[in-house]
């Protein structure tokens, strides 16, 4: 028992697969991860862009134990340790480089559905703006004199 | 090193045809000190072409959609807020 606890709580295998984790968080950072691989169709070349997030956070934690001086009719007790964490990566087409003998240009990628829906939450914001006015003059009726 | 990391990291050159291509991408990194916590958003900024006359030309890579949708958002929130005056002011 004495061994097990003087041992570090995280395994090695827990160690590495944090080690690993933040290694290929890192590399998100790269410019490869942003530019695809060229494709090639005739004389003309393809690059893909795309724009990537990457978020990532864990965390490790450890217990404790009992020894010997306490209780001393009782064996010491365990040791616990542990970690758990979580990510998301997120990616989008941005654009495609063009690479022709004419020249090089950049046709951007549009997504539609994300502009209607921005398009949809802007009139929201405008009726509803108006709707809650209308109902400020109605609320009060008009004093007499 | 730092928690907040700004840059534009360029990438290798790619040959198409007798044109040199070099990929510019904008990496913000934010890692916070003694937390595992991190956050890296990495978008293309630019590409350099290099034509053989030795002429360079930086060539944007603008996103379209995003450009877009604060536009609008940002048209809606004002709309919003000249709705609100105009009835106020009725």
């Amino acid at each position: 028992m004495d061994e097990e606890m003087t041992e570090t709580p995280l395994g090695d295998s827990g160690l590495e697969t944090f080690q690993d984790t933040m290694e290929e968080f890192l590399a998100t950072a790269d410019v490869g991860v942003v530019y695809g691989e060229p494709i090639e169709h005739g004389d003309t070349v393809i690059i893909p862009t795309a724009e990537v997030l990457c978020g990532l956070a864990f965390g490790v934690g450890s217990g404790g134990g009992t020894s010997t001086d306490e209780k001393q009719d009782q064996p010491a007790q365990g040791f616990g340790g542990g970690g758990g964490g979580g990510g998301r990566v997120l990616s989008r087409p941005v654009a495609v480089v063009v690479a022709s003998p004419e020249g090089v240009r950049v046709e951007p990628v549009v997504d539609i559905t994300k502009i209607a829906l921005a398009g949809l939450t802007a009139l929201g914001f405008m009726v509803g703006m108006m709707m809650r006015m209308s109902q400020h003059k109605t609320a009060f009726p008009e004093i007499e004199e | 090193m730092s928690w907040f990391e700004h840059k534009i990291n360029a990438g290798e050159a790619m040959q198409v045809g007798d044109m040199e291509i070099t990929p510019l991408a904008r990496v913000m990194k934010i890692q916070l000190p003694g937390k595992h916590v991190g956050l890296i958003w990495n978008r293309p900024q630019a590409v350099v072409v290099k034509t053989p006359d030795g002429q360079e030309s930086t060539l944007p890579v603008i996103d379209v959609t995003r450009v877009t949708v604060w536009a609008i958002l940002g048209a809606g929130v004002l709309g919003a807020l000249i709705i609100g005056v105009l009835l106020r002011n009725k």
